[in-house]
């Protein structure tokens, strides 16, 4: 039975705490977090400053440990494997997009796209084959030997995008991605998401911004640490086309998922204990 | 694996490139080290090689006997250093000389003592003129042209010395032939019976400055010093043929006359490259010594760079750990920056320590001596330096926290 959940389960995170200090100065990112994310999912999180977003998003993407608790990825708990491990599946598993781009200034851009696929192994043609047709993907592809610091803002995103998805990961990370744009390249930069998120893709995103939900299929406000609110989008309803596409032998159950987070959104709060 | 190698080759190169004066200054570092090395083995190289040369010259039928050092090597230089006599000790004496005598297919055989004193003609007085004793068979084995005069006999009732050219023209302020002339040698009187011409080669397998040395009759020199020491014998071998036999009769007559001591060797063809003074040995290894602690300051500036390197790019560490670079592929990146720094040092050195032998071979008789063991000891140091020197940034880079790098900015 629990095997069948996992097959449309990316990630399942049960009871995952994160402490900062001992004793006295004492303090929790994460309390006891429970989240389950679904292949397909446009997770959008939310929450004032300091309630743990990015740490969640840090644990998630394996650059962090939590203090406690488990974490199953694609079925297997990896809360306690050996960095090296965490590295791999970094490198294969998990694309990340920073609020500041973090580009590698020395580098072409089309080395930084690359980069990821240094180390899965891949031979220097297909790299560069690779990152070049990640990077046509985002028009970019006349700037490929462009360095970092001669593209605008939304450009350097961009960069960052193609980075993230180079590897074809199954999870996709983004830390307040238009966070240091304007409004213009937020959008473009949002659109693409959305294009990545529209082809199956998982994406993790903490933001600031209340009008990005809309493109969002879930959003979850966190407060000290702890899920304040858990709510499905309209965004929702185009969830399962891409889910289809990938495991269409389980059609039924998918179905059933939608129906029950429909039922979710009209209740507007989701109950805290979800381990079930 | 191969493709990793590759690209961690190509970052380096970027980020050397990116850094050039840093890295230029801190190859140079390394390249003095080096340069030192190799000037110093491509000098002790070329000695080797006149020495060769030399014994070539005399013919392929000697055979050298030394004494091999008695005491580690470490105390017999600390204490040649201290006393006043530069040269060592020996434990070869004139029974030896006779037992070699008596093995069969040798035709002459001349034992080399080497002493120092004062040498005054009836103008000059000169301290610490090297004497050597020896026999005639001495002109035998080694045919030295005379200026003027005759070499000793050792039949002579007279008691007669033989002068280097230079040696003649100091004692006796003239480039006249002082054959006749009379010398004296701690108050006894010596007649020159002949000048040697011009050798003009100071270093030779006997270890001596032929020109500015007087030669005389071993037996005198026995008696006036009070005792002597034999450095070397020379033995030259009826035909070129039996060396192997008959310097294996000598090894066995020298044991049988010494009861069982084997503290001597018996050389012949190439091996008698070695010059005899200890001196050249301390010399050449303070050299060396001077030089490796040149290239321990070389690694110890790759060291600091390579420190300066990864604080710069802490940003970038996070970044490519956050991509999927595991430690071990950072501890690679910089491992390997410190390598390339290190080994193109180690070129520039390699050129730089034989543009210095040049230019010394071109006022000296050492010619720049170039072998392939000089080009594979330069690189395995220059390869252990730069991991000796590289490892410790290189660790500290690969364990840096992902998260806190990513904060990190220049």
């Amino acid at each position: 039975m629990e095997k069948k959940v996992s097959e449309n389960t990316v990630i399942e995170l049960k009871k995952i705490t994160k402490r900062y200090g001992y004793g006295d100065t004492e303090s929790f990112a994460l309390k006891d977090f429970d989240l389950t994310i679904k292949r397909g999912e446009f997770i959008m999180i939310m929450g004032p400053s300091g309630c743990g977003k990015t740490t969640l998003l840090n644990i998630i993407g394996l650059l962090d440990r939590a203090t406690s608790g488990e974490y199953v990825l694609n079925g297997e708990n990896i809360a306690g494997i050996s960095s090296k491990r965490q590295a791999r599946l970094r490198a294969k598993k998990i694309g990340f997009i920073f609020q500041n781009f973090n580009l590698i200034e020395d580098l072409p851009i089309l080395e930084n796209v690359a980069l990821p696929l240094v180390y899965t192994g891949h031979s220097k043609t297909a790299r560069l084959k690779n990152a070049s047709n990640a990077l046509k993907r985002f028009h970019l592809q006349e700037r490929e030997y462009y360095f970092p610091y001669q593209l605008s803002g939304g450009q350097q995103q961009r960069v960052a995008i193609a980075r993230a998805i180079v590897s074809n990961p199954e999870i996709i990370l983004a830390d307040e991605p238009t966070g240091n744009l304007d409004s213009r390249s937020s959008h473009i930069v949002m659109e693409e998401l959305k294009a990545i998120h529209e082809e199956g893709n998982t994406i993790i995103m903490v933001t600031h911004n209340p009008a990005l939900t809309v493109y969002a299929t879930r959003v979850i406000n966190m407060l000290d640490g702890q899920i304040d609110t858990d709510i499905k989008t309209v965004a929702d309803a185009n969830l399962p086309q891409p889910i289809s596409v990938k495991i269409m032998k389980k059609k039924p159950e998918t179905v059933a998922i939608i129906k029950k987070s429909r039922s979710n959104k009209t209740k507007k709060r989701k109950n805290r204990r979800r381990k079930k | 694996m191969a493709s990793l190698i590759k690209t961690h080759f190509k970052l380096a190169k970027i980020a050397i490139k990116e850094n050039r004066t840093r890295s230029l200054l801190t190859c140079i570092g390394i390249a003095i080290g080096v340069a030192s090395i190799v000037l110093i083995l491509s000098l002790m190289g070329s000695i080797s090689n006149l020495v060769k040369s030399e014994v070539n010259n005399i013919g392929n039928d000697l055979i050298v006997v030394r004494p091999s050092s008695t005491k580690s090597s470490i105390t017999s230089i600390v204490e040649e250093l201290t006393s006043s006599n530069s040269f060592q000790k020996s434990n070869l004496t004139t029974s030896d000389v006779n037992a070699i005598l008596k093995v069969g297919n040798i035709t002459a055989v001349a034992p080399i003592a080497i002493s120092t004193n004062t040498v005054s003609s009836e103008k000059n007085t000169f301290p610490s003129v090297p004497i050597l004793g020896t026999t005639d068979d001495f002109i035998i084995i080694e045919p030295f042209a005379l200026k003027f005069g005759s070499f000793f006999k050792d039949d002579d009732e007279s008691k007669t010395v033989v002068l280097g050219s230079t040696l003649s023209l100091a004692l006796f302020n003239t480039v006249n032939s002082t054959v006749g002339k009379m010398v004296t040698i701690m108050g006894e009187k010596f007649m020159v019976i002949g000048v040697l011409d011009e050798v003009e080669k100071s270093i030779n397998f006997d270890n001596v400055d032929f020109d500015n040395a007087l030669i005389m009759n071993i037996e005198d020199l026995d008696r006036i010093t009070g005792s002597t020491q034999i450095q070397q014998i020379n033995i030259k071998a009826s035909n070129t043929d039996s060396l192997t036999q008959v310097s294996a009769d000598i090894e066995k007559a020298l044991k049988d006359n010494k009861l069982g001591d084997e503290n001597f060797s018996v050389t012949y063809g190439d091996q008698i490259t070695h010059p005899a003074s200890s001196l050249f040995t301390v010399v050449s290894g303070m050299l060396t010594l001077v030089a490796a602690i040149s290239l321990i300051v070389g690694g110890i500036g790759v060291m600091n760079i390579m420190l300066v390197s990864v604080a710069e790019r802490t940003h970038e560490i996070g970044i490519r750990k956050a991509v999927g670079a595991s430690g071990r592929n950072i501890l690679m990146q910089f491992l390997f920056e410190a390598l390339i720094l290190s080994v193109l040092g180690g070129i520039f050195g390699l050129v730089l320590g034989y543009v210095v032998a040049f230019f010394i071979s071109i006022i000296t008789p050492f010619a720049p001596y170039i072998s392939l063991n000089i080009l594979f000891l330069t690189f395995f140091t220059t390869l252990a330096i730069g991991i000796i020197f590289g490892i410790y940034p290189a660790i500290k880079a690969a364990s840096k926290n992902p998260i806190d790098s990513l904060k990190h900015y220049r």
